[in-house]
């Protein structure tokens, strides 16, 4: 109960970012997804089953901002956080690099497994023409911005008081 | 390096197998339903929610897309280059316009007593909110069924056609682009008179199908709308030909478009109230 708060209020700040800055920031056509890196963020400090729960809301409230179908982005959200918590599980460090690159690798999975559905739903075009201009510009934008905001997203998320310099999270 | 956590993994994994049958459920029930039912009734209300926050976004980023224009004109002065692209804008429309006015003249004037009524009643609406994701190309304003917006009225900006209302809430509405890949509309090339479908395209321009290899089409042919199907008005300015090309053994013609109206820099914009409110060929919510 004590983390509900915090994570509730991460999510909904994602919401907010996506809905009102990400469109504003968005190059060439490419908006970067707030509610991934929230997501990543959440199951890396919190794991497994934190990482599926609060995937499954933010990919909920990510579908219902759009017109696209309403349930695709809430599994895939829900798959990715519950993979890259049981990454923390299994293999978390306390460094930079790793975190980062399990954010890399989700955001790459999320989104080629977003575009997959969307195809299969006939909702997002042929998925070639999605992988060179949505999925792959997506992900290197969303590796850029986790790599300036994920010290301080996990800063505020991470349950052990202790670990408070940028230097230890980072 | 830290030790690994014994999670209850077997409770993980039955909470992800609950998660992800509940996500196929809400599919299934939004593919189901009708636009009244309960994931529909949602996401209206989270856009009559959001519709607000994204109109603060609008405000506030303002001034930083003011300056990146800025920027991005440097070399003239950003006075004379609004004065000039405005002019131009205008002038294209209106040639356009007088064009087709003049063709539709010459075909009509032989039948006496026909005429043809485009007087549609427009709603104005700034635009509150730009595409949230990469997967779709929508925007949204700020008129609603309040103002009498439904579902399938035309979207007009300065210089041409933009798309179509898809999702409307009381005081917001939510307008699908003509380059998004669900976007779909009957047009015709103003001197040929060659009919085809205009359709978004998730990786670039949109392109005009269905136009015979044996039709003969230049770069800069004026695109409009036909008519057909109900969905848009008759000669509502869509683009113009950027390209073509074509196989030995091609039916069709690979014509792409250069857009007269895109979303870049546009904030208020004109629905024809009226005109037409039939969900287009890529469906309505």
């Amino acid at each position: 109960m004590r983390r509900t708060l915090p994570t509730a209020a991460a999510i909904l700040v994602a919401m907010v970012l996506q809905v009102a800055i990400a469109p504003h920031i968005a190059i060439g056509g490419v908006v970067p997804n707030m509610f991934l890196l929230v997501v990543v963020t959440l199951a890396l400090v919190e794991g497994p089953a934190a990482g599926a729960t609060s995937g499954f809301v933010a990919g909920l409230l990510f579908d219902l901002l759009g017109t696209a179908p309403v349930g695709p982005g809430a599994l895939v959200l829900a798959v990715a956080g519950f993979i890259a918590g049981a990454l923390h599980a299994h293999m978390f460090a306390e460094g930079w690099r790793l975190p980062l690159s399990v954010l890399f690798i989700t955001s790459l999975a999320t989104e080629i497994a977003y575009g997959f559905m969307l195809s299969v739903l006939s909702a997002g075009g042929p998925f070639w023409d999605a992988l060179t201009h949505v999925i792959l510009p997506g992900t290197v934008y969303n590796a850029v911005l986790a790599f300036l905001v994920y010290p301080w997203l996990a800063r505020f998320l991470r349950r052990d008081p202790q670990m408070t310099t940028f230097h230890r999270l980072g | 390096m830290k030790l690994p956590e014994r999670d209850t993994s077997t409770g993980s994994s039955a909470l992800l197998a609950a998660l992800v049958v509940l996500a196929l459920i809400i599919t299934t029930v939004y593919y189901r339903e009708a636009d009244t039912g309960p994931v529909h009734s949602l996401r209206r209300g989270v856009k009559a929610m959001t519709a607000p926050i994204a109109s603060g976004g609008e405000v506030i980023t303002r001034p930083f897309r003011s300056t990146a224009d800025w920027f991005s004109g440097f070399g003239v002065r950003r006075e004379e280059l609004e004065v000039l692209s405005a002019q131009n804008a205008e002038l294209r429309a209106t040639v356009a316009e007088l064009e087709e006015a003049r063709q539709e003249n010459e075909r009509l004037t032989d039948l006496i007593g026909f005429v043809e009524a485009r007087e549609f009643e427009a709603v104005g609406a700034h635009v509150i909110g730009r595409p949230a994701t990469s997967w779709e190309h929508v925007f949204t304003i700020d008129r609603g069924t309040d103002d009498g917006i439904e579902i399938g009225m035309p979207v007009l900006g300065a210089n041409g056609l933009l798309g179509q209302t898809v999702l409307v809430t009381g005081r917001s509405a939510t307008v699908r682009l003509l380059s998004d890949r669900r976007s779909g509309v009957a047009a015709l090339l103003q001197g040929t008179r060659a009919e085809g479908i205009v359709s978004g395209a998730i990786d670039g321009p949109m392109e005009l199908e269905f136009v015979s290899v044996d039709t003969t089409v230049t770069i800069g042919d004026v695109v409009l709308t036909s008519g057909l199907g109900g969905v848009y008005p008759k000669g509502l300015l869509i683009g113009e030909v950027s390209s073509t090309q074509a196989a030995d053994n091609d039916l069709f013609q690979r014509i792409q478009l250069l857009p007269a109206a895109t979303l870049k820099g546009i904030e208020e914009v004109v629905v024809l109230v009226g005109a037409g409110t039939i969900p287009d060929l890529g469906g309505g919510e």
